[in-house]
């Protein structure tokens, strides 16, 4: 580790500075490049010079053949000399010479150092005659030709006749003694007219021509040139013959620098270019190394601060060899809440710290842990501290394995929840008291959601009463809703709804459907719950009334029973009052009458009266014999009879009359139609009811009488309609069916008929409804149970 | 000697047989009518205010009567009444003992007594003479 840090440290340096390296390896190929370029500079530079040597070499090897070539004619001319020393056929020898050499300008030979022969004299009178030895001009280098005693080359010099010219004088010694010289006069022109020079590239080369002067010893130059020259520029050789000097002077001796200089400009770019890549190169690596450097502490930093929260939590944290159950590590709060030491507490296993009753759940959740099938989890659960109590913990296990690995160490967050657990044990405790105390309550006991009717509790009690179990009813949404009798639906949901809406708590009865489909009568007591002064819930009672409410149907139906024999006492009571009081009246009036009779006329008069009121008194006992037989209910035998058949008797029985009034009657009852009756009521009632349409019918119209029979809520009801004078039933409704009442001044009407009728039918348990419009018609439907 | 006229409202016929009797003899009624219900009174005395004709003095009138009964009389004769201008003394006359009819005729104000049947010859000459 340390190892590996300071190797790291080593390579560092260049790492993090690019900027250094940059320069560094800039400087580098800086050297490198000036040494290659100055290396390339002397190459070529020489190169340039031996190029320019090798040029100059061979003008000067051309000029000194040339010479040579003087030398020889020189020798030539000098032949002409006999023993005597005076020249021979010397001018045939110099044309000779002149033609052979096209250099030559002419040919001298002075004996004596004095020009006596020239050839052509023409153009070089003027130089016959001089001594040369003598002349300070030419004795000088005339003297040289004899010391050297080689043929030696004066001037150049203006020549008399123009121009530059070089006269080559050869010393000739005869029998050896100094004769003179055989000179030839050469121009500078010609001399230079050398293919060498002719073919030098004039843009790169000047040729010069100089010379010593052998008096001055001043270096003098022949050819024009238009700039200034520098010898430094230039290759030089030594013509001895002469004492010349040849230059080859470089036209463009600063043509290297330039290349150079761009070359090495470019190398500079080369150099920076390399330099600067190498710092991006190296850049790249130095940020990251400094980021590394930054993560590395933030990590220690993180590292101390994990280590500092693992130790000051509020939460006991423990890591854990996951396969043996050793406890690693734990913090203070965890080895405060089992009360062991940290070094007790790491000689543990959690096996030993675990409730026993709770390490069955531990195991399971640890193999599922361990095959990965889970990747933590959260529990609570029992552990014993060392002082033998019970705490309960909130456990979060956390795995550190990677999934798909084999499984080393946990880390364990445990929370103590004691306090919470034997809260919540009191809680559930009390809510089982609770529970246990509204399932003892006689009824069922709920809550629902004011708005939506979804109830939210409903007690156990609801399968004794309805036979649901309470999850059925909770689970479906509008349970309560959909199992109300539908008869009394509308009017619960209604009723509820109104009362919510006043917030007021009500008290009702509806009916339910229970699960064997039975009606069960209840009796709903409603608390509205108002929070923030809206219904927000309704809880109540809803008690099984079943029983009582039969029992007060009960009472109803006796009531009703006891109500109709008293309207029956009361009608009784009428027929007393009226009925036969009104006969008893009249005969004790008669009898008064009879009394002050004056004749016996008159008397036999009252005593005919009295025998029709008799009479009429003997018709009302009949008739009151007769109710008191019905309601008594005497002998009352009821067998099933076909109606068609009875109805077609009475229509026989009342044939006469149907034919005297010209009556229709249509007729829709059936064959087949059977009823359960008394055969002496159903007479009875078919009698009077035809009857009573027949006789109250409408005079201006074709009386029609309607008999039907249907069904009706599951009672037989048998229909009799008439077109006749109808009655007005606003006016006399509530008395049409009352014993001697009569709607007609009809001379049968007895005011009887219906109310018989009435009796029967209501002593076979049935009833009868009237429907009726003046002058338009009347119809009785009359209900068979 | 009296210029009284009494209606017998009734629809027992032996009843009025009995009443005609009972007016003759009394002597006090310059003529009686007889009408079998409400109805046939009320029209009749509808037909005399139009013509101007004489006003009963009085009326016994039944209570349980066909096509239009006692109580039923006397609302109709209520209507009619801005258009009488002599007082007719009316009479319940019924064999009814039912105390509900006392107290109903007792409250009417157009009703100025309940006679009982059978009516006697006394009671006429008392109610004439009122």
């Amino acid at each position: 580790m340390k190892l590996t840090k300071s190797s790291l440290n080593h390579n560092k340096w260049f790492l993090l500075k690019p900027k250094l390296v940059g320069i560094l390896v800039f400087l580098f190929f800086c050297i490198i490049f000036s040494l290659i370029l100055s290396q390339q500079y002397h190459i070529s530079k020489k190169a340039k010079n031996d190029a320019m040597d090798t040029n100059l070499q061979a003008i000067n090897k051309s000029i000194e053949q040339s010479l040579k070539k003087n030398y020889v004619d020189a020798l030539t001319l000098a032949l002409t000399i006999n023993d005597k020393g005076v020249p021979e056929h010397f001018q045939s020898i110099g044309k000779q010479i002149l033609a052979s050499d096209t250099n030559i300008d002419a040919v001298q030979l002075v004996p004596n150092g004095i020009i006596r022969f020239t050839y052509p004299l023409k153009g070089n009178e003027g130089a016959t005659g001089i001594n040369i030895l003598t002349n300070k001009k030419y004795r000088f280098e005339a003297l040289k030709a004899i010391e050297t005693r080689k043929m030696y080359f004066a001037g150049p010099f203006e020549l008399n006749q123009g121009g530059l010219g070089i006269l080559g004088r050869l010393a000739i010694y005869k029998n050896n003694k100094f004769w003179g010289f055989s000179a030839i006069l050469i121009r500078l022109n010609t001399l230079l007219e050398k293919p060498e020079i002719e073919k030098l590239d004039q843009s790169k080369y000047y040729f010069q021509f100089s010379k010593i002067n052998p008096i001055t010893k001043k270096e003098t130059f022949f050819l024009n040139t238009k700039t200034k020259l520098n010898p430094k520029n230039a290759v030089s050789s030594f013509i001895p013959d002469g004492d010349w000097k040849l230059y080859l002077f470089d036209k463009k001796p600063n043509e290297l620098l330039l290349t150079f200089a761009i070359r090495s400009f470019l190398a500079l770019i080369l150099a920076s270019l390399i330099g600067f890549l190498t710092t991006s190169f190296f850049k790249k690596p130095a940020e990251l190394e400094i980021l590394l450097k930054k993560q590395a502490d933030k990590l220690l930093k993180n590292e101390i601060k994990f280590k500092s929260v693992f130790d000051q939590a509020a939460v006991g944290i423990t890591y854990v060899d996951t396969n043996s159950g050793q406890l690693l590590e734990a913090n203070k709060k965890y080895c405060d809440l089992l009360g062991y030491t940290e070094q007790e507490i790491k000689q543990k296993k959690i096996q030993s710290i675990v409730h026993p009753d709770d390490l069955q759940e531990s195991f399971l959740n640890f193999e599922k842990l361990k095959k990965g099938i889970i990747r933590e989890y959260s529990t609570e659960r029992r552990h014993i501290t060392k002082s033998n109590d019970i705490i309960w913990i909130k456990l979060t296990i956390s795995p550190l394995w990677e999934d798909n690995t084999y499984p080393t160490n946990h880390i364990a967050i445990v929370e103590d929840v004691t306090e919470r657990k034997l809260a919540e044990e009191a809680i559930f405790n009390s809510q089982q008291r609770i529970e246990s105390l509204i399932n003892t309550v006689d009824g069922i006991v709920w809550e629902c959601n004011a708005k939506t009717l979804e109830f939210t509790f409903i007690s156990k009690k609801v399968e004794d009463i309805l036979g649901y179990t309470s999850e059925e009813w909770i689970n479906t949404p509008d349970f309560w809703v959909k199992h109300i009798y539908h008869k009394d639906k509308d009017f619960t949901l209604k009723y509820c709804a109104e009362q919510t809406a006043q917030k007021l708590n009500h008290d009702f009865e509806y009916r339910m459907i229970a699960k064997d489909g039975s009606i069960v009568w209840l009796r709903d007591i409603v608390n509205v719950i108002v929070e923030n002064g809206e219904a927000k819930n309704l809880r109540g009672i809803m008690i099984d009334v079943t029983k009582n409410k039969e029992i007060e149907n009960d009472l109803n139906n006796s009531f009703n029973l006891v109500s109709e024999q008293n309207k029956r006492l009361l009608n009784f009571s009428y027929i007393v009052s009226h009925n036969l009081r009104s006969h008893t009246s009249n005969i004790s009036s008669i009898v008064d009458l009879i009394d002050s009779s004056e004749s016996e006329e008159e008397k036999e008069e009252m005593i005919q009266l009295l025998k029709s009121v008799s009479d009429s008194l003997n018709e009302t006992m009949l008739n009151l014999n007769e109710i008191v037989n019905i309601q008594t209910n005497v002998g009352l035998v009821t067998e099933n009879l076909n109606l068609k058949q009875y109805l077609d008797n009475t229509l026989a029985i009342l044939s006469d009359q149907i034919e005297l009034k010209g009556v229709t009657v249509v007729s829709s009852i059936k064959n087949d139609i059977e009823v359960n009756y008394n055969p002496a009521y159903l007479e009875s009632v078919l009698y009077n009811l035809i009857s009573n349409a027949i006789r109250y019918s409408h005079h201006e119209r074709h009386p029609t009488i309607h008999i039907d029979c249907f069904n009706e809520s599951k009672k037989t009801v048998l229909q009799i309609s008439d077109n006749g004078i109808g009655i007005d039933l606003n006016k006399n409704g509530h008395k049409i069916f009352g014993m001697y009442k009569k709607f007609s001044t009809h001379k049968d009407s007895k005011g009887i008929g219906l109310f018989i009728t009435k009796n029967q039918i209501d002593a076979m348990g049935g009833s009868i409804t009237v429907e009726s419009e003046p002058n338009l018609g009347t119809t009785f439907k009359v209900y068979i149970s | 000697m009296t210029e009284k006229t009494i209606w017998v409202v009734d629809d027992d016929p032996i009843y009025q047989i009995i009443m005609k009797k009972i007016i003759h003899k009394s002597n006090i009624f310059s003529s009686a009518y007889s009408f079998t219900n409400g109805k046939e009174a009320i029209d009749t005395l509808k037909q005399i205010i139009l013509k101007d004709e004489k006003i009963p003095d009085i009326i016994l009138l039944d209570i349980e009567m066909p096509i239009l009964d006692g109580w039923g009389f006397m609302d109709e004769i209520t209507i009619l009444k801005s258009r009488i201008d002599v007082p007719i003394q009316i009479y319940i006359s019924s064999s009814s003992i039912a105390i509900e009819d006392k107290e109903r005729a007792k409250n009417n104000t157009g009703i100025l007594g309940y006679m009982c049947k059978p009516v006697t010859l006394d009671d006429l000459i008392k109610i004439a003479s009122v």
